[in-house]
């Protein structure tokens, strides 16, 4: 079974979503991950760290947002690292995918694609950090 | 992100080429609304190209979806890869948009 691990900070500012990408296209190369699946990693990791660059900080202040991903017996496991204002994702508001476009609001659908997409999403607010843990069975992706 | 624009028989075509996300999403907001507000009603979008959606992306085709539907004019999105096609599946967005196979499928939706 193929094993990796890789890990990286960004600044929180949205040009350094790049970084992001490039690094998981560097990882799932060198794992052979399929596209769809690298694409669903990227999606869910932009989901949150967009979320946090947003609200999570109340200075102008530069702060580090720490991410490691790893594959580990065909589970991938995504951690984020924050120090922003406390945000628990498993919490947040699921929006209304059923009702007619009038009413839709827009906005509001990041994280909800963020957990359709993983298998497991913990929180846990550890001093003044924010971590996060996603988790997704690779072999049914 | 690239959006190339053409226009073919009173449609308006816009062809997506590459990331659809956080960053790129408001260059595509002020192309698409600059055609719905030269009073453009039926448009194309091609997700051929398109490698990447975002929720930010979805926000874009929603808000234009909208205005669309306030001024009777519509929006066909066509040609989408089947990992992208899920993220409007579980977004809800399969039953706010026509999305169809080809550009000359979605041209007959109007």
């Amino acid at each position: 079974m193929t094993e990796g691990r890789i890990s990286f900070e960004l600044k929180n500012s949205l040009s350094e979503l790049k970084k992001v990408s490039k690094n998981l296209e560097l990882f799932g190369r060198s794992l052979d991950l399929p596209q769809r699946t690298i694409f669903k990693i990227n999606l869910a990791l932009e989901e949150l760290v967009s979320n946090i660059i947003y609200y999570g900080y109340v200075d102008d202040d530069d702060h580090w947002i720490k991410i490691a991903i790893s594959l580990e017996g065909g589970v991938l496991v995504i951690s984020l690292e924050d120090d922003g204002i406390p945000f628990n994702p498993v919490e947040a508001r699921e929006p209304d995918c059923g009702c007619p476009i009038e009413d839709r609001e827009i906005g509001n659908l990041g994280i909800h694609l963020c957990k359709q997409f993983m298998d497991d999403l913990i929180y846990e607010r550890r001093g003044n950090k924010n971590i996060v843990v996603l988790r997704k069975d690779v072999e049914e992706i | 992100m690239e959006v190339i624009e053409k226009r073919q028989d009173d449609i308006s075509i816009m062809r997506l080429l590459g990331r659809l996300d956080s960053n790129t999403s408001p260059e595509f907001e002020q192309k698409l609304f600059a055609v719905i507000e030269d009073g453009e009603r039926s448009i194309v979008v091609d997700f051929e190209e398109l490698d990447y959606i975002s929720s930010a992306g979805l926000r874009v085709l929603l808000k234009a979806a909208k205005e669309l539907k306030r001024s009777q004019g519509k929006i066909v999105l066509c040609s989408m890869k089947e990992y992208i096609k899920e993220v409007f599946e579980i977004a809800g967005f399969v039953s706010l948009f026509p999305i169809v196979p080809s550009v000359g499928d979605a041209m007959k939706k109007f």
